[in-house]
């Protein structure tokens, strides 16, 4: 017997018009495959529209944004580049000031470590994920070094001296200088960043971010994520980790992590 | 009186011109839609916002040289569906990853659907739905879950509008029979004549006649 394959679809759809129903009807009575297969294709299409849309959870797209935005200031002839250059300047006075530091010094690979005076709760924390603080040392916002070219030995330092700046402020507590980003440009491109580093799958639940910065790994374009890890429930932990992702498009460059000596 | 809201081809326009804006109202647009196909083509969550934004990012790569000769939904549709086989072919490839785990539902059989309720009902179509193979999956998606028309589904696809209707159908039957629904024909003839959501397109999508199949015997058929 041939079948109406080609209608079966339209049948459950009951987008067939009186004359093709009626045939396929006619075969129906006659082919118990059909009908069984009538069945199945109508609660499999009852049950796909119950399938409810959902919505889409933070920071899917924001990447996206971002590298649009890059394009944006690779693009010549349009003034977003220096427009945001701009804002940046305005609203990271204070950072500057502090990588200024680090420029001015003679190892720029090597860049000293902001986060001893860096450990302050700025407007930065809108991006949303639970930043609960490593003892004394908290995430301050976005730190652009985009002249710094950082290599395995300069990441890694960054982790030493992410471990040592735990055990310096929780020896002394209360000590810590402040800066703000407060800028809408600083506030986005920290939870871009911050989507980049998380979106390259490596942090761990009990990860902390204590430290972003946006350099240059071994000459490309890169976040650099600092996170203090412990082993949860409150206790303090023991641990830096640092990931390096591209900025272009998050994958992991390079990872380093530092014992935090403890007492 | 309120401008009407700008067509997604004005957009690609206003961006490669010069409005970055442009291209950010394109991505709130849609995310919602391509988010909800990757979620539904790959499964799992990870995978979908994976999909997601290699879909935008193509997307980004490639405005330029879209002409618009297809609408630009269709071809964000097509530049979608392409990032998940793109995805679920990588998911193979390291197949070690993802078993074991408990985020893996869909390597386990679905339990009966008599008992289910409305949330665990749609995770059993879900994991039934990962049994179906990928282009059976991606039409049915974008028929029975997204609403769009077989024309339009076919130039996304890129098939005969005969072979998404093919598809259509068996998909549908590949998934009923993952989600354990009606497994054997009647034994000797069918007293009950034709299905009843032939005659009445309404019923097919009020979903009795899922709930109203026999119990799962159990077995998954791929």
């Amino acid at each position: 017997m041939s079948h109406p394959e080609d209608l079966l679809a339209d049948y459950v759809d009951g987008a067939l018009d009186e004359r093709e129903r009626a045939a396929v009807d006619a075969h129906l009575l006659g082919c118990a495959r059909c009908s069984v297969e009538l069945r199945q294709a109508g609660a499999a299409r009852a049950a796909l529209s119950e399938l409810e849309s959902v919505p889409v959870p933070f920071g899917v797209t924001g990447p996206v944004l971002a590298e649009a935005g890059r394009r944006f200031e690779r693009r010549p002839g349009v003034a977003w580049g220096r427009f945001q250059w701009a804002a940046g300047l305005a609203a990271a006075a204070a950072v500057v000031a502090v990588v200024a530091l680090n420029v001015g010094g003679e190892d720029a690979q090597n860049a000293a470590a902001p986060e001893r005076t860096t450990a302050v709760a700025g407007g930065t924390g809108a991006a949303g994920g639970a930043e609960a603080a490593a003892p004394g040392v908290t995430f301050g916002g976005l730190e652009r070094q985009t002249d710094v070219n950082y290599d395995e030995a300069g990441i890694q330092a960054v982790a030493s001296e992410a471990a040592g700046a735990i055990v310096e402020a929780g020896d002394a507590r209360g000590s810590q200088a402040a800066f703000a980003t407060s800028a809408e440009d600083s506030k986005e491109r920290t939870s871009l960043a911050k989507e980049c580093v998380d979106r390259s799958g490596v942090r761990g639940p009990n990860d902390v971010l204590i430290r972003l910065i946006e350099a240059q790994f071994e000459g490309t374009a890169a976040f650099i994520g600092v996170f203090s890890e412990g082993p949860g429930a409150g206790q303090a932990p023991d641990h830096v980790v640092v990931f390096v992702v591209a900025k272009d498009d998050c994958r992991i460059l390079s990872t380093a992590s530092q014992r935090i000596p403890s007492g | 009186m309120p401008e009407p809201p700008a067509r997604d081809e004005d957009l690609v326009r206003r961006y490669l011109s010069g409005d970055r804006a442009a291209f950010a109202a394109l991505v709130e647009r849609h995310e919602r839609r391509v988010y909800n196909l990757a979620l539904r083509m790959t499964g799992r969550e990870e995978d979908a916002r994976d999909a997601t934004q290699d879909a935008f990012l193509t997307v980004l790569r490639k405005l330029s040289s879209f002409r618009g000769e297809a609408a630009f939904t269709t071809w964000l549709h097509r530049v979608t569906v392409n990032a998940c086989y793109d995805l679920l072919r990588k998911r193979q490839r390291a197949p070690l990853l993802d078993r074991g785990e408990d985020d893996r539902p869909a390597l386990e059989p679905p339990p009966a659907p008599d008992h289910a309720d409305a949330s665990s009902l749609s995770m059993d179509v879900q994991q039934a739905l990962m049994q179906v193979p990928e282009d059976f999956r991606a039409v049915m998606i974008l028929h029975d879950v997204h609403d769009l028309r077989q024309e339009e589904v076919a130039a996304i696809v890129g098939v005969p509008i005969g072979t998404v209707k093919s598809r259509l159908h068996r998909g549908r039957i590949a998934l009923a029979r993952a989600m354990g629904i009606e497994q054997r024909e009647p034994v000797s003839g069918d007293p009950e004549g034709p299905p009843a959501s032939g005659g009445s397109p309404g019923a097919s999508r009020s979903g009795e006649r899922a709930e109203a199949a026999g119990p799962s015997e159990g077995t998954v058929t791929p």
